[in-house]
Parts: C-alpha cells; sequence; structure tokens
C-alpha cells in the first residue's frame, strides 16, 4: 500500500472517530434534554396531583358536606340507638 | 547547489505551519491543559444546591395533613431576552403580571424577580424563552382544616418553620439538600449530568401523628356550630385515649389574634368545678373522706373567710359522692379543709397542672399552680373550686384520662411513628406512665361517682342512650383584662369518659363567654359532647374499638335499663367504699320536660330466620324497629317473628356467634 493511501485510510479513520464522539455527545445532550424535561413533567404532575388531592379532601370534609347535608337533604347525626354494631363474622370477616 | 523550486517553499511552510499547530497544541493540551480545563468547566458546568423534600404529614391512619409539592420563582435577566415586548406578553398570557419587568426596564436594571411562587403547568409556555430563569421552590400543602393547622403550624416564605409541628420537628421533618452539578446546554439552560450528583438530597422523613382526621373534622365542626350558636368567643375539644395518651383531636376555636394559635394547649384557663374529682381522689387516696359520708352543706350557703360560697343545689347535708354530683361548691371546701395546703398544691402537680406535658408543640403553657407559700388566704378555699389555679385543656384531659385507665397519669404524645425516607422506623410511641395519681380501686369509685354526675346529676345533657358516660361538668367565672371577674362571663366545660365501663375517650369541651342566658358546662358544654360522641359512633373511623363498644352497649342496654348495668359494671370492681345508705336529705332538681309520645301504630315483627345478620338489621329497622343485638343459639327475634310490638320499641335480635 502506497504511503498516501495510508495517509488517506488514517484521516478516515479520525474523521469517523470525530463523528461518533460528536454524534454521542448530540445524542447525549438530547437524551439529557429529554430527561430534564420529563423530570420537570414528573414533578408538575406530581405538584398536580397534590393539589387535586388536597382539593378533594376539601371537598369530602364533614365542614363542607355536613352543613349540604343537613340544610339541604334534612339529613342528622343519627342517635347512639339508631347505630348497631354487627359482631363481625368468623369466616370471612362479613357478618 | 539548485535553488528550492516553489514546491518545496510552500510545503515547508506548510510543515512550520503544521509543526507550530502541533506545538501549540501540544502547549494546550500538555503544558496549560488544566488551566483550560477549568475554564471550559466553568463555562459549561455550574454548581447548584438541590433542596431536599420537606416530609410528609400523616394523621393515624396515614392520610396525607401536610405535603410539599414543587413550585417556581420566576426571574427575568434583562440583557438575555431578545425581544423584550414579546417575553411580555408571554408573561401575560401565562396570567403572570408582567408590571415588574416593565419597571426594570424603565429602571435599567439586569435582573429582576416576579413576586409569588407558580405552578410549574401553568408556565410552562415560558420555558423556552431566552432570559426567563426558574429556580424549584418546595411549597407545602395543608389539609383544609383549620384546627389541623393549628397542630401542624406553618413555614414562612423562606420555608422556615414558623409554629406547630413544623417547628417543633423541623430536624426531623427537613431533609439535608445537596450540591448538584448541572451542564449548561447552548441557550444556558441546566442539564442533568451523569455524574452530577456527589451525594442526592435526603428528603425528610415522614411522622405521623395520634390524630384521627375524621374525628377532627367532628369535634371542628360541631366546636363551629356550637360557638356560633351560643354567641361565645371562642372553644376547644380536646379527646384522647386514656389507655395509650394517644391524643385523636384537638379542635380550637378564636377569633382575633388568637385565631391562629392552638389555644388547647397555648391557653390556660381556670377549671371551675371540673378540678371537684381530683379533691375527692385525694381525700379517698388519704382516707379523709368516704363516699358516703355526709357532711353538713348549710342550704348550699357558707361563709368563710370573708367571702360567702353558694351552690346552685341546696341541700342541708350532701355525700362526698353527691357533692361530686351536684357539684356542690359548699361540700367541697367543708370536705377539702381536711387537706392541708401543701396536700392540695402536690395533688395537682402530681396530676401534671404548673407544668408542661411534653408535647412537641411550641409555645405549650405549663398553666398556673403556686406554691402555698405564696397562697393568699382564700387561696386553700378558691383552688378546691377550680380557682387561683390555670390548667390547658390537653393537661386536664391528661389527669382525667388518669382516672379513665384505673390511676395513671399518662404523658399524652401526639406522635405516633416517625419513618425515614426508606421506611424505616425512627420513633414509634409508646404509652409512659408518668406516675400513678390514685389506685384503681379509687379510680373506679371516681368513675362511679362521674357515672351519677351524667345519670342524675348537673350533666344529663352529656348522656346517651345506648351507652353509660361519665363525666363533670364546670362553670368558672372569667377575668376581663384589668377587671378581674366580670359578671355574665364564664368558661363553661364538661368532661367526660366513654363508655363509662371501659372508656376509650376522654373528651374535653369548653367553650368561653358563652352569650344569653345559658352558660353552665353542664347546659351547653355536655350537650356538645354528646353530639360529638354521637357522630363518632356514626362515623366510618373514629378511633372507636366497635368490638370493645359492642359489649359495653350490650352490657349498658341489658334489661331493666342502663341504671343496673352501670352499678354492676363499676360495682363488680372492689371499692374502697360501703354502700351508700337512704339518704335523709332532700335534694330538689328542677323536673325533666318530657316530650310527649308520639303515636305511632303497632306492627308485625317480621321473619328473620335464614337471613344474614345484616339483612334481619336492615328487615327489622324497615318495619320500624330499633335492634339490640344479643348471642343466642340461633337467629331470633324477642318478642318473637309474627308478634305485634310497637314502632319504635327495641327487638333483641338473637344470633349465634361463631
Amino acid at each position: 500500500m502506497r504511503g498516501r493511501n495510508v495517509v488517506g485510510l488514517i484521516l478516515a479513520g479520525f474523521l469517523l472517530v470525530a463523528l461518533a464522539i460528536v454524534w454521542r455527545r448530540t445524542i447525549g445532550i438530547a437524551q439529557s434534554d429529554a430527561l430534564t424535561a420529563l423530570d420537570a413533567r414528573k414533578v408538575q404532575l406530581q405538584g398536580e396531583r397534590v393539589r387535586l388531592e388536597s382539593e378533594i379532601r376539601a371537598a369530602s370534609s364533614r365542614q363542607r358536606l355536613g352543613e349540604v347535608a343537613e340544610n339541604r337533604l334534612g339529613m342528622r347525626i343519627p342517635s347512639d340507638n339508631q347505630v348497631v354494631f354487627l359482631p363481625r363474622s368468623a369466616q370471612d370477616g362479613r357478618p | 547547489m539548485a535553488a528550492p523550486n516553489r514546491v518545496a517553499i510552500v510545503h515547508g511552510v506548510l510543515v512550520l505551519f503544521a509543526v507550530a499547530l502541533v506545538v501549540r497544541a501540544a502547549k494546550v493540551q500538555i503544558i496549560d491543559g488544566k488551566q483550560w480545563s477549568e475554564r471550559a468547566k466553568r463555562q459549561q458546568f455550574f454548581t447548584s444546591s438541590a433542596p431536599a423534600p420537606r416530609g410528609d404529614i400523616l394523621d393515624a391512619g396515614g392520610k396525607p395533613l401536610v405535603e410539599s409539592r414543587e413550585l417556581v420563582k420566576i426571574a427575568v435577566a434583562l440583557p438575555e431576552v431578545r425581544d423584550t415586548a414579546f417575553a411580555i406578553r408571554a408573561l401575560r398570557s401565562s396570567r403572570l403580571d408582567a408590571t415588574p419587568v416593565r419597571a426594570a426596564i424603565a429602571r435599567k436594571r439586569r435582573w429582576v424577580e416576579l413576586p409569588g411562587l407558580h405552578d410549574p403547568a401553568r408556565i410552562s409556555s415560558l420555558v423556552k424563552l431566552n432570559g426567563i430563569h426558574f429556580t424549584p421552590v418546595l411549597q407545602r400543602v395543608y389539609a383544609p382544616s383549620g384546627g389541623v393547622r393549628r397542630i401542624v403550624g406553618g413555614l414562612d416564605g423562606k420555608g422556615i418553620p414558623l409554629d406547630g409541628i413544623e417547628l417543633g420537628l423541623d430536624t426531623v421533618l427537613r431533609g439535608d439538600s445537596a450540591p448538584v452539578t448541572l451542564a449548561r446546554n447552548r441557550d444556558g439552560r441546566a442539564l442533568e449530568t451523569p455524574d452530577g450528583w456527589s451525594n442526592p438530597p435526603r428528603p425528610g422523613s415522614t411522622v405521623t401523628l395520634t390524630i384521627n382526621s375524621g374525628l377532627q373534622d367532628i369535634c371542628e365542626r360541631e366546636l363551629s356550630v356550637a360557638v356560633d350558636s351560643l354567641g361565645a368567643t371562642g372553644g376547644d375539644i380536646v379527646v384522647m385515649n386514656p389507655h395509650t395518651g394517644e391524643i385523636l383531636a384537638m379542635a380550637t376555636n378564636r377569633a382575633g389574634r388568637s385565631a391562629w394559635a392552638n389555644t388547647a394547649i397555648t391557653e390556660p384557663f381556670e377549671p371551675g368545678s371540673t378540678l371537684k374529682p381530683f379533691v375527692a381522689a385525694a381525700l379517698l387516696t388519704r382516707g379523709r373522706a368516704r363516699p358516703d359520708e355526709i357532711i353538713p352543706t348549710f342550704n348550699g350557703k357558707l361563709e368563710l373567710d370573708g367571702r360567702t360560697i353558694v351552690d346552685m343545689h341546696k341541700a342541708p347535708r350532701l355525700s362526698l359522692a353527691d357533692v361530686i354530683r351536684f357539684s356542690s361548691n359548699v361540700g367541697i371546701v367543708q370536705f377539702g379543709q381536711r387537706l392541708t395546703p401543701r396536700e392540695k398544691f402536690d395533688t395537682f402537680r402530681d396530676l401534671g397542672f404548673g407544668m408542661a406535658s411534653g408535647v412537641p408543640l411550641p409555645a405549650e403553657s405549663p398553666g398556673t399552680l403556686r406554691e402555698p407559700a405564696s397562697w393568699s388566704r382564700q387561696t386553700p378555699a378558691s383552688i378546691l373550686l377550680g380557682y387561683e389555679i390555670a390548667v390547658t385543656p390537653l393537661q386536664l384531659v391528661a389527669a382525667y384520662a388518669a382516672i379513665a385507665n384505673g390511676g395513671e397519669l399518662l404523658e399524652p404524645h401526639l406522635v405516633k411513628e416517625i419513618r425515614s425516607p426508606e421506611g424505616e422506623v425512627l420513633y414509634r410511641a409508646q404509652p409512659r406512665t408518668v406516675r400513678r395519681v390514685m389506685s384503681r380501686e379509687i379510680a373506679l369509685a371516681m368513675r362511679e361517682m362521674l357515672l351519677a354526675v351524667v345519670r342524675e346529676g348537673t350533666a344529663t345533657k352529656a348522656d346517651l342512650e345506648t351507652f353509660a358516660v361519665a363525666g363533670k361538668s364546670g362553670t368558672a367565672r372569667r377575668t376581663s383584662l384589668n377587671a378581674g371577674y366580670t359578671a355574665g362571663n364564664y368558661t363553661a366545660s364538661f368532661v367526660g369518659l366513654f363508655p363509662a365501663e371501659d372508656p376509650q375517650y376522654v373528651v374535653l369541651v369548653k367553650l368561653d363567654s358563652p352569650s344569653g342566658s345559658r352558660y353552665a358546662g353542664g347546659d351547653i358544654a355536655a350537650p356538645v359532647t354528646r353530639i360529638v360522641l354521637r357522630a363518632a359512633l356514626a362515623a366510618r373511623d373514629a378511633a372507636l374499638d366497635r368490638e370493645g363498644l359492642l359489649a359495653a352497649g350490650e352490657s349498658a342496654a341489658a334489661p331493666a335499663s342502663r341504671q343496673r348495668s352501670a352499678d354492676t359494671s363499676i360495682k363488680s370492681a372492689e371499692r374502697v367504699s360501703e354502700p351508700v345508705p337512704p339518704s335523709s336529705y332532700v335534694v330538689h332538681l328542677p323536673p325533666k320536660p318530657k316530650p310527649a309520645p308520639a303515636v305511632r301504630p303497632p306492627r308485625m315483627i317480621p321473619d328473620v330466620a335464614g337471613l344474614t345478620l345484616r339483612g334481619a338489621v336492615r328487615a327489622l329497622h324497615a318495619r320500624g324497629f330499633q335492634v339490640r343485638v344479643v348471642t343466642a343459639a340461633t337467629m331470633s327475634t324477642s318478642p318473637a317473628a309474627g308478634a305485634i310490638a310497637a314502632a319504635g320499641s327495641v327487638v333483641h335480635l338473637g344470633y349465634p356467634r361463631e
């Protein structure tokens, strides 16, 4: 093989290695970007979940429902003799 | 020698250039490599502090009371913004106030922070704009209940705890933040790198409280209704498990400056007659009196040390048990004179009055209990009536828990468990006995006296139909600023033990300065206790042992009414006193108004054979009968199926237990 060909091969190899490195870094940065975006999205959704759960708790609290149940639906707290405790069944835990 | 041709010259120059490049590269890479590498790192990477998520606070059932979520703080670096008008429009379209940005442009400032914290979901469209920077900030999300908020406290805008559990357990709740190295992309935005974390931030531990959300909700609602309807200035309800010292609910209601204070631990009050049972217990412990011992009470009027002590219930003589039952001031002062000032002081000090209970809440008041050396001439009598001593609602509940559990003062606790982020249990509360304050026998005798208070004494309005409740009411005059005790200004309170046979709850209801003609603890605080107990019985989860209640309910509702059942349940234990002989005194009580019985036609009892227990109860309820489940060989009813019984009457449903 002539010297010029060897130099050409070396240069081509160098170019390929350089391209591979640049490609790897580009892919790495793109993936890192995507990971950061997903992480932000996860945080966003977790925050949303906390907010929604808090709203559900507020909406289903006795403070909120009690007034509606008593004033709008005419419900009331049962007296203690209207509450019957059923003994738990030994077989399946249900009376 | 031939002159070099032009090609050779060009080659030579190129070789020289290549050598220069190699030399320069060697200098950059080898000699100055470190310096350039540092410079590149500074340009491409930066170090930031990653905040650690603060630990959650849960209720006893694992329901979140406080959680953390990430919000962002927005800042604008004006020199980095390419199109200011576009950036302002973008801020506006995200419903953000762009006024600070405009002001910063006018003042030629380079950096401006927008006020407030923002939901990342709402500002997602701003993420790609140049010059707009986001800093994550953890925000605490609290349960909607105001009472829970008073217990758990809060953080200021910088995340520094202000009060409550947040402050008391800050070292446990706050995690360890950690430095993180981030890369910059071409827009200067942060990118995480694989080796950016030396140590990731460690989240705070999770704290589980003893508070039961359902019961807390019940207490807050009923307290709010009571305060509003009675025109009171505020009130407190504390519920404790007397066998473990767990605080199950702590509701407070105040207007004005105290609105965000947990007054159940910060605001001591003069407890009035609710202290009398402890005087009686001290007398019994020292053998200075017996429950049936009778003393003169002078028709409810006694002159002592220049003042007149009066009773609401006038009687010429009363036994110690009846002194408690009718809350006789004259009687307790007469009996209490058998104790020395030091003995009185020791009794109250041993019950935990005058010292903080040790719950991990800041600003807990120790209350007031002065040494006998600083007592005035009237203090020995006043302290027997619950004056010249101040206790917090929590202290009073803990003291009554000693009567409920057989005589042991337990340390009240609010924290059930602490778990590390990995789930490892770091702390689990165990019942801790501070000291024995009365013997088991005396505690039982006191429970019997308290049962009589609810059954036929000053607090009949706390009574339930199915379960026996024991308790003591108190009505104490309140002081006004610079005016001493003022007329018409009272603290109404009631402390109840439920169920009386084996208490699962000690409930304190306290109402401050109720307006109107009704102000006695037995008249207004006792009914609130009854409503709380009824709601707790009807609730799905209110920290009640229903199997235990089933047994208590059966014994309390046995034929011939609860009079006999309670007597047998409490008298079955060993007692220090002899039975009360027929008394020769008469106490006039206002007769109870009896509502006219509703006319309801009788109906036939359905056949429940072959039905499940639940089905049988439903069938009987559907016909309008009340149901009492009892143990029997077969599924049956008493009266039997087919018999005619009045609607609303109690039908005993026999159920074969397995």
